[in-house]
């Protein structure tokens, strides 16, 4: 039997352990199946780390028979900056700043899982203002987190999307001013403080927020009427990448792509935490778990955080926005033991699971992030679709490489 | 909890032993490494209280021992458990759940990357996050950064 053909990579002069257990499993599968003997057309292909449709730097080993997927190794790590390592010698303070780094598309719903995790191993109760003010920007940027997630997505499937990408950012745009008003930065905002927020809202941000809120649904249905009757983006979505129940199950998938399969499971409604019993809010449920209900789902739940976003401006409470009582935060060093919170990120589950040793820095610390988790069950997914549909398919599971490599 | 943690202690006794209640709704308790597997199993089997889903593994160096952490969760009764099991240091070596979960496949993969714990039975143990011919397990906690470490950084 002779050995696959393996494109060559610019990367590295010598397979690498991912391309030989590629070239492994082929081999295996040729040997055993009844196939023995017959010609058959395998090539083994490099997708990434730097190609556009994987939105950051995943490299797929992809094992190509002609058109149809065989095989697929994801191959992460490009983006590996120890983050669990650096909370060795970081303070549970000096710490916020690089959970903003992780998941960088959500890093407000990032800080606020892990800030929400040192708060429980604290014992710290945030004020009930800044309780409104976190859901206000966890579910603004969630909005914003959508926006990108959709956007991209499109944009993968058909030329016609590039001008969603366009409408999608000039929305996020306006909402990233929000929050730069509020916190002093578009991107990694530093904002989540151990028992509250960094800043109040500074005057007549209620306003402009109304003002913005007002205008996003109408912005939403543009998204829907630009693609939702496309016939090519209807073919290349409905039924593809079908993920099941029995899947979410297995294999923990949580957030938008758990959603879509009907899976009613959404950390807000199911362990609610902050203020979010207090709220009306629909968990957005898709039917059959394809790419086009991943998609739907996400622009359903723009609309429900415009919602959420609403009710809390109008029950905003007065009041101080940080504890009084913690003076030097900086010194913060919680009782031993150890404490998990998962919190809901635009992306699913992201949890902190942190030991402390009731010193001043983590004694060890660990993300559950949503995007490593639902990339497990890329394999499985893409096992015996058409190239052209892995795009579509990767393209829904909207992932981040911050997250995933962390 | 206190309920579900009483049907567990009542299932499994010794078995899973230290089982506290973590506020408000994880359950917490102690496997011996010899029998995770088993135990894990008939977690998941369990009638009524199944807890079909790993969420996450994390690998811990407590300097004196590592520790392999499993957090379960049960949709049927909406709660978490965590497992934790001990491993020696000079023998880090612990069964792999990976065949009754298959969310566990990357988690442990991490935790050997990370920590060094070596899972028993894993399809496919390679390293994840780093390069493979990274040296050494950065997260144990006698990690000594050297340059030799990173062969082509």
């Amino acid at each position: 039997m002779p050995e696959p053909l393996v494109e060559p990579s610019i990367f590295s002069e010598a397979p690498d352990e991912a391309i030989r257990l590629a070239i492994r499993r082929v081999m295996d599968e040729q040997s055993v199946s009844d196939l023995e003997g017959l010609e058959l057309d395998t090539v083994i292909v490099n997708m990434g780390p730097q190609h556009p449709s994987t939105h950051g730097v995943l490299r797929l080993v992809v094992t190509l028979d002609g058109e149809l997927i065989r095989d697929v190794i994801p191959v992460i790590g490009y983006l590996h900056r120890c983050k669990e390592k650096l909370a060795e010698k970081r303070t549970y303070y000096q710490y916020i700043p690089i959970v903003d780094r992780t998941e960088y598309l959500a890093s407000m719903n990032c800080e606020w899982g892990y800030v929400m995790t040192v708060e429980k191993l604290a014992g710290i109760r945030p004020t009930r203002r800044a309780e409104f003010i976190r859901v206000i920007v966890g579910e603004l940027m969630r909005i914003a987190s959508h926006q990108v997630a959709v956007g991209t997505f499109v944009a993968d499937l058909s030329p016609l999307g590039t001008a969603m990408v366009f409408y999608a950012f000039r929305d996020r745009e306006k909402i990233l001013d929000l929050l730069e008003a509020v916190s002093g930065a578009r991107m990694m905002f530093n904002y989540f403080r151990f028992g509250g927020v960094r800043f109040d809202l500074p005057d007549g941000w209620v306003e402009k927020c109304r003002h913005v809120l007002a205008d996003l649904p109408q912005r939403i249905d543009e998204y829907e009427n630009l693609v939702n009757d496309n016939a090519i983006f209807l073919q290349r979505c409905i039924g593809k990448g079908v993920i099941t129940q029995q899947d979410v199950v297995d294999y923990a998938i949580t957030g938008p792509n758990a959603r879509a399969s009907g899976v009613a499971t959404d950390l807000r409604r199911t362990r609610p935490y902050s203020v979010y019993p207090e709220l009306d809010f629909d968990i957005c449920l898709g039917e059959h778990g394809d790419v086009y209900d991943r998609y739907k789902v996400r622009i359903d739940e723009m609309r429900q955080s415009v919602k959420i976003v609403s009710q809390c401006l109008d029950m905003l409470p007065k009041g101080p926005v940080q504890l009084g009582t913690l003076r030097a935060p900086y010194t913060l060093a919680p009782p031993p033991g150890s404490a998990y919170v998962g919190q809901e990120n635009p992306r699913g589950e992201y949890g902190t699971y942190i030991v402390s040793d009731g010193s001043r820095y983590p004694y060890r610390l660990k993300f559950r992030d949503p995007c490593f988790i639902n990339l497990q069950i890329f394999p499985k997914v893409l096992r015996g679709v058409k190239i052209a549909d892995a795009i579509a398919i990767s393209g829904s599971f909207d992932m981040v490489l911050g997250g995933i490599d962390r | 909890m206190d309920e579900i943690g009483e049907r567990l202690a009542a299932a499994f006794g010794d078995e899973l032993a230290d089982l506290h209640v973590q506020e408000p709704d994880t359950l917490v308790g102690r496997v011996a490494r010899e029998r995770l597997h088993d135990v894990a199993q008939r977690l998941k089997d369990l009638p009524e209280l199944g807890y079909p889903t790993c969420n996450w593994v994390a690998g811990v160096d407590y300097t004196t021992h590592l520790e392999s952490v499993y957090h379960l969760y049960s949709w049927s009764t909406n709660s978490y458990l965590e497992i934790h099991v001990e491993i020696p240091r000079d023998v880090a070596v612990c069964d792999s759940v990976c065949d009754l979960f298959p969310a566990a496949n990357w988690h442990e993969r991490e935790a050997w990357d990370m920590v060094g714990i070596r899972y028993a039975g894993h399809p496919d143990l390679r390293r994840i996050l780093l390069k493979d011919d990274f040296i050494g397990h950065p997260l144990r906690k006698d990690y000594v950064d050297l340059v030799e470490n990173h062969p082509h950084a």
